[in-house]
Order: structure tokens, then C-alpha cells, then sequence
């Protein structure tokens, strides 16, 4: 089954027709890498899924229910990581959690129990300092543990480790990795090698459309270079 | 409701751990002795410059000074409180917008109409705790030099200018709806205020102006009768709910980016 579905999406920003016709479906407990150049539309998608921009025509399903711009109840489903998450710099990692964990709905024994377990998870267990003090990846891994804290069916990452140095991006892909049993992971990037290290299906965005859609290992099949992705990558977007 | 009682605390300890509920409540706190300090030093500054003024050729009698007075000096300040505590109050929504920190909250399910509720409540309160808090230190230190019972319908008068706080805090959150920026905010805020200030001026209109609130020597010196400012009130009330009623719609369909 598919968690996401996204039919003949469109959306213009003025005069620029930035997503032209997308069609995506994203398989349930699934690692999805969603590659496209920079401005290709991947953030625009994104927001659309989560109801925050309104789009022009097309249709958006999250575990077969409708997005609806605005107030959208899909979000329910969903766990949002944005590209430069920002949080309350007043409050400590795990007041923030619980806080979110409020605005869910959450009862406090589960938010207390949760958000432990996620701290830990992200290596945030120790931190008793407020957010306020926090380099970009201990945000990126606040942000994680902030999206997966109920239990959602679908967390979307925007561009998770494009801002970090090579550590902070293994301590993310290991965390997303992590993640996979709990739930099912649409993130997007344009570093080629965080998708071979741990994506199961991937999707290619060009000049406003998916170009390539499938699981990564028969797209691997079909190409003979090592670096099947690069390559597959630079020959649709020259296109 | 679980999530706006969330939301409420949050609101609340963004005020007292960023220092704006201190700033505040101090501004008003010195606002409150400065009253009665200026009625009671008033006659020795005179007096201090009786020799200066007689040698321009201005003859100083006694002058008088009373809880009066020291009530027309509170009406005086505070405006100068309410801009205060409109320049601090002002980014309450844009900060989060610019930041993306609303946007967190809003993907985790929570209603928008909540945020605005929560955050007009918040500066209500704010605004009301800070504003009584003047009055009550200006009433205390009044009846302990002088006679609260010269200035008339006080209460009343006090209620009047805490409407217009009112109201100009449901302005800042229907601008905080349409625009992205507190400068926009602060514009939108001041231009409606001094629009309602200019319609004031106009002596047929003049009792639907909120502006009207802020008149407050004539009611204290008993010239004036209550009544004549119920429209006002009226009105006031009305456009208060107008305005939050109206931004709840607009941050509905609000891009969030």
C-alpha cells in the first residue's frame, strides 16, 4: 500500500510553472529518496504535501486521505523535518518535546516515555541546555526526534544533511535508518551518495516532473556504472 | 483544547524567559510612581523656578496640586505605556513566521484559529495586568497624600482607556494576519489608530472613533456623562471581535513558508 500519492500536481509561482504534471507514490515502510537539482521543486512538493502552500491543480493523498490547503487534518499522519528546522530557543530539548507533545495530544506518560526514547535516539539523552546554545546538527537531530515523537505513518525530511560536515550527515543517516522500523521516510537531497547509502525506493524530479521512479536496487540493475545514480542523474537533468 | 493550553504555556514562558514580561512590568511600575511623584514635586519645581520665571515677568501664586492632578498625569503616560507595549508586543507573530517555528507547530495538527486566540489572550492578559497594575500603585499613593474622591467615575474613566488598549491589541493581531513583518504590523497598527484619531476630529462621527476612549479630562472633572461614551464603547467592543473574527479566515489560508 501506498502511504503517499500524489496525482498530475501542478504550481506556478507568477510567471514560473515550477511543478508541471507530478506523479508520485511513495510504498509503505520505505526509506524514499527524492532527488532533484537545486530549485528543481522538491521543497514546493514538500509543503504542498503538508498543506502549507496552495496548489494549482492535482491531488494529494496521505494514507488515503485528502491534503487540504490550510487547515489540513492529514497532518495528523505526518511528521515534517524542514530543511533548517527552528525551534523555541527559550525551551531545553525536552520541554520542546513535550510541548509538542501536547499540541498532539499526547497523554503525559507517553510524552515523558517517548521522549526519552527519542533523545536517546539522537543522542540528545544528556542535554539539559536550552536549544538557544545548539549547533545546526544537534537542530537537525532535535528535529528528528520533534517529528517522530507520535508515532507518525510518513516523515517528511527536507534536505536533512545538506548543511552538515560529514559527520553530522552519518550521525543522520543513521538516525533516518534507525527510524525505518517505525515508520516510513520521504527525504529529499541532491548528495546522490545519502541515497544509495540508505534508500530502498527513489524518485528523480526534472524540470517540474518525476523523470525516475522505482526501487533503487532494480534501478541498479538496469545501469552497468558503479556509480549508477550519478550517472542516471546527470543524464536525465541534461535532458 | 489540550493543544491551546500547550500553546498558552508556551506563550507564557516565551514572556517570562525572554525578559519582555519583566520589561514590562517595570515600565508600568515607574509609570505608576511617576504620577504622583510629578503632582507631588510639582509645586517645588515651581517654586525653584519662581526667581527665573519673575525676571522674565511671570508672578508665581500657590500652586495647587491633588489626586486630580496626579490623574491627569496618568492619562498622559499612558499612552506613552501602551506604545511601549505595542512596539514590544508587535512581533509576537512575525518572529514565528520569519523563524519557521510556527510552521512545526502547525504540521503537528494544531489549528491556526488556536494561535491567534492564543496569543490575543496572552497579550490581553499582559496588557491588563500591566495597565491595573499602574492604576492600582497611582490609586494607592494618591489616597495616601490626597483624596481619590476629587476625580469622578474613575473607575469607569480607567475602564474606557483599557478598552482602547483593547482594541489596538486586536488590531496587532488582524495586521499580524495579513502581513510578514513587524514594521508591518507596527504601520498597519499606528495608520488604523490615527485614521480613528483623524475620524475623531469630525464632530458627527466622532463618538464611533475608539480615539474617543482616550478622552478622559472631561469625564473626571464630572463635565461629561458617562452615557455619552456608551456608543463609543459599543462600537469598540464590536470592532475588537471584528478584527480577531477576521484574522482567523485570513491565517487559515495564509501561505506558510
Amino acid at each position: 500500500m501506498d502511504i503517499l500519492t500524489i496525482s498530475n500536481l501542478w504550481k506556478r509561482f507568477g510567471e514560473k510553472e515550477v511543478l508541471k504534471g507530478v506523479n508520485l507514490n511513495v510504498p509503505e515502510h520505505s526509506i524514499f529518496g527524492f532527488i532533484g537539482k537545486n530549485g528543481a521543486g522538491k521543497t514546493t512538493i514538500m509543503k504542498s504535501i503538508l498543506g502549507l502552500l496552495e496548489i494549482d491543480a492535482g491531488e494529494i493523498l496521505v494514507a488515503g486521505e485528502k491534503v487540504k490547503y490550510g487547515q489540513t487534518k492529514t497532518n495528523r499522519h505526518i511528521g515534517y523535518l524542514p530543511d533548517m528546522p527552528e525551534f523555541y530557543s527559550f525551551m531545553t530539548p525536552y520541554e520542546y518535546l513535550k510541548f509538542c507533545g501536547e499540541v498532539t495530544g499526547m497523554d503525559s506518560a507517553d510524552i515523558k516515555n517517548r521522549s526519552e526514547e527519542l533523545l536517546k535516539l539522537v543522542g540528545l539523552g544528556e542535554e539539559r541546555r536550552r536549544i538557544k546554545g545548539f549547533s545546526r546538527g544537534m537542530k537537525q537531530r532535535l528535529g528528528i526526534a520533534q517529528a517522530l515523537l507520535n508515532r507518525p505513518k510518513l516523515l517528511i525530511c527536507d534536505e536533512p544533511t545538506s548543511a552538515l560536515d560529514p559527520i553530522g550527515r552519518k550521525e543522520i543517516l543513521d538516525i533516518l535508518l534507525a527510524a525505518r522500523e517505525q515508520t516510513t521516510i520521504l527525504f529529499s537531497t541532491h548528495i546522490l551518495s545519502d541515497v544509495e547509502r540508505i534508500c530502498s525506493d527513489v524518485a528523480v524530479l526534472n524540470d517540474g516532473k518525476i523523470v525516475v521512479q522505482g526501487a533503487l536496487s532494480e534501478i541498479r540493475e538496469m545501469r552497468t556504472s558503479e556509480d549508477f545514480l550519478e550517472s542516471l542523474f546527470l543524464e536525465v537533468v541534461d535532458k | 483544547m489540550k493543544s491551546f493550553v500547550a500553546f498558552l504555556k508556551k506563550e507564557w514562558m516565551d514572556l517570562i524567559r525572554s525578559g519582555r514580561l519583566l520589561v514590562l512590568v517595570i515600565l508600568f511600575v515607574v509609570f505608576g510612581i511617576m504620577n504622583p511623584a510629578i503632582a507631588k514635586v510639582t509645586p517645588w519645581l515651581m517654586e525653584m523656578m519662581a526667581d527665573s520665571l519673575a525676571e522674565t515677568g511671570l508672578i508665581m501664586t500657590e500652586v495647587h496640586v491633588d489626586a486630580m492632578t496626579s490623574w491627569t498625569q496618568f492619562f498622559k503616560n499612558i499612552p506613552m505605556g501602551l506604545i511601549a507595549f505595542v512596539l514590544i508586543q508587535s512581533s509576537l507573530f512575525s518572529k514565528e513566521y520569519q523563524s519557521g517555528t510556527l510552521v512545526l507547530v502547525l504540521t503537528k495538527g494544531m489549528a491556526r484559529y488556536k494561535v491567534i486566540v492564543a496569543k490575543f489572550s496572552v497579550m490581553i492578559f499582559l496588557w491588563t495586568f500591566c495597565y491595573w497594575l499602574c492604576y492600582g500603585i497611582t490609586y494607592g499613593y494618591n489616597a495616601y497624600f490626597w483624596d481619590n474622591s476629587v476625580a469622578n467615575v474613575l473607575v469607569p474613566t480607567a475602564i474606557n482607556w483599557w478598552l482602547f488598549g483593547v482594541w489596538t491589541i486586536s488590531l496587532i493581531v488582524l495586521f499580524s494576519a495579513f502581513v510578514r513583518n513587524n514594521i508591518g504590523v507596527l504601520i498597519g497598527t499606528g495608520g488604523t489608530v490615527l485614521a480613528a484619531y483623524l475620524i475623531g476630529l469630525l464632530p458627527k462621527v466622532k463618538e464611533y472613533s475608539p480615539t474617543m476612549l482616550m478622552n478622559t479630562a472631561g469625564l473626571l472633572a464630572g463635565a461629561e456623562e458617562l452615557a455619552t461614551y456608551s456608543k463609543t464603547i459599543g462600537v469598540t467592543l464590536i470592532l475588537c471581535v471584528a478584527a480577531v473574527g477576521v484574522s482567523i479566515p485570513i491565517m487559515n489560508k495564509r501561505e506558510l513558508l
